[in-house]
């Protein structure tokens, strides 16, 4: 199963980081699947969707940068997305926000149909993982509503397939969480998104 | 009242920018005092690096490039936000704005041992959104209109404590009619200017 997985923070030693850098060894472990990893931070991945783009995400060549077209082409291919990022301002932090906005564009994630309506073409995808850590408690997230869950869960969902599943796994009040806390999360994470993944992959 | 007008549109003549004009000319006939940030003519960066995230609990005098955005925030009553809606949220240009300049000390304080932060923009009682959508407003509801609540819910609880988030927009502008824009752009500005009040 071909899974890109997406890092959303900024620091390289971060917790984020580490559950970042644990699903991917999880996951390359059993070697059944083809993983993909994306850090935008550290490939200084543009964060705003430029003028130029703007004035070309109308057109029918809309992925004017080479970061774009090599990012746009892994999506097409994969199986699965898997997002880790920090929640910031109870959304997706600017950066990740940005990289679906340049790359999840006309061919990649939706498109035209003869009769000129918007239909999805994230078919391929089978799976959308979200795994977030949030600084306030679950209730406070529930509260303000957890509006980078539904971005990725409803917003880019609907641009996948019918049977596409979603999965999400968050930890909430990290800034009081043990250390034993954080070790638990990660594995229990790993191990629940190789399951899911694993299961389909043998069908 | 002080009101700080955002703008957020890549393109110069898009129909934002109308938007835009519509909303300061209401505001300037109703004698508010305004202050209108554009964030892409600024050039406004809106990553926030590793090193910054570093500074996360630090006082706001550690990061001098973002003092006149603080300058704003604390001199403000209100602020109108002027933006397209891009995958059911704010753009990354605004997004980007808020987690950088929404800081520590200014927006914030987190006290020794709790977990949820107290609000410290008391200064602020308006919140007003004018924003459009390509997509439906049943789309726009089964998503969960996630842009909408980051403005309503997530940043209003860091203003005074009887601020009230107002939210004006249109919705499937991919296939409006020019009647249906000219009828937007016509009475946007009235409308700030009513829920200024």
């Amino acid at each position: 199963m071909n899974v890109v997985i997406v890092l959303g923070h900024p620091s390289a030693n971060s917790y984020c980081t580490a559950i970042f850098e644990a699903i991917i060894r999880a996951l390359e472990d059993g070697r059944q699947h083809n993983v993909s990893a994306i850090r935008l931070a550290d490939e200084n991945f543009v964060t705003a969707m430029s003028r130029d783009e703007r004035v070309s995400y109308e057109t029918a060549q809309p992925l004017i940068c080479a970061e774009t077209q090599r990012h746009a082409q892994l999506v097409k291919q994969a199986d699965a997305l898997v997002f880790v990022y920090p929640t910031w301002w109870s959304g997706l932090p600017a950066q990740l926000k940005g990289w679906l906005e340049r790359v999840f564009v006309l061919d990649v994630a939706f498109r035209f149909n003869e009769k000129n309506k918007i239909r999805p073409a994230l078919q391929n995808i089978r799976h959308i993982i979200g795994v977030s850590t949030y600084g306030s408690p679950w209730r406070y997230v529930k509260l303000v509503n957890d509006n980078g869950r539904r971005t990725l869960t409803r917003a880019i969902r609907a641009s996948t397939g019918l049977r596409t599943r979603t999965m999400w796994r968050g930890i909430y009040a990290l800034d009081t969480c043990s250390a034993a806390d954080r070790e638990k999360f990660i594995a229990d994470t790993t191990r629940k998104i190789v399951k899911r993944l694993s299961k389909d992959a043998q069908r | 009242m002080k009101t700080l007008v955002i703008y957020v549109h890549p393109v110069e003549n898009s129909f934002n920018s109308a938007v835009r004009d519509a909303v300061i000319s209401g505001l300037t006939s109703a004698q508010h005092e305004i202050r209108l940030r554009d964030l892409y003519a600024e050039n406004f960066n809106p990553f926030l690096s590793a090193a910054e995230r570093g500074l996360h609990h630090t006082p706001p005098s550690t990061r001098p490039e973002l003092a006149r955005d603080v300058e704003d925030l604390r001199w403000c009553e209100a602020i109108v936000f002027v933006y397209p809606t891009w995958w059911a949220g704010l753009p990354a240009m605004l997004k980007g704005w808020i987690d950088r300049t929404w800081m520590n000390e200014v927006a914030w304080v987190l006290p020794a041992g709790a977990n949820t932060i107290r609000p410290r923009l008391t200064n602020i009682t308006r919140l007003v959104a004018v924003t459009t959508h390509g997509s439906s407003k049943l789309v726009n509801a089964l998503q969960g209109e996630p842009g909408k609540r980051i403005i309503s819910r997530s940043i209003r609880v860091m203003c005074n404590r009887w601020c009230r988030a107002r939210w004006i927009s249109l919705y499937g502008l991919d296939k409006s009619t020019p009647e249906k824009r000219k009828h937007h752009l016509d009475t946007v500005g009235r409308r700030v200017v009513h829920a200024l009040r």
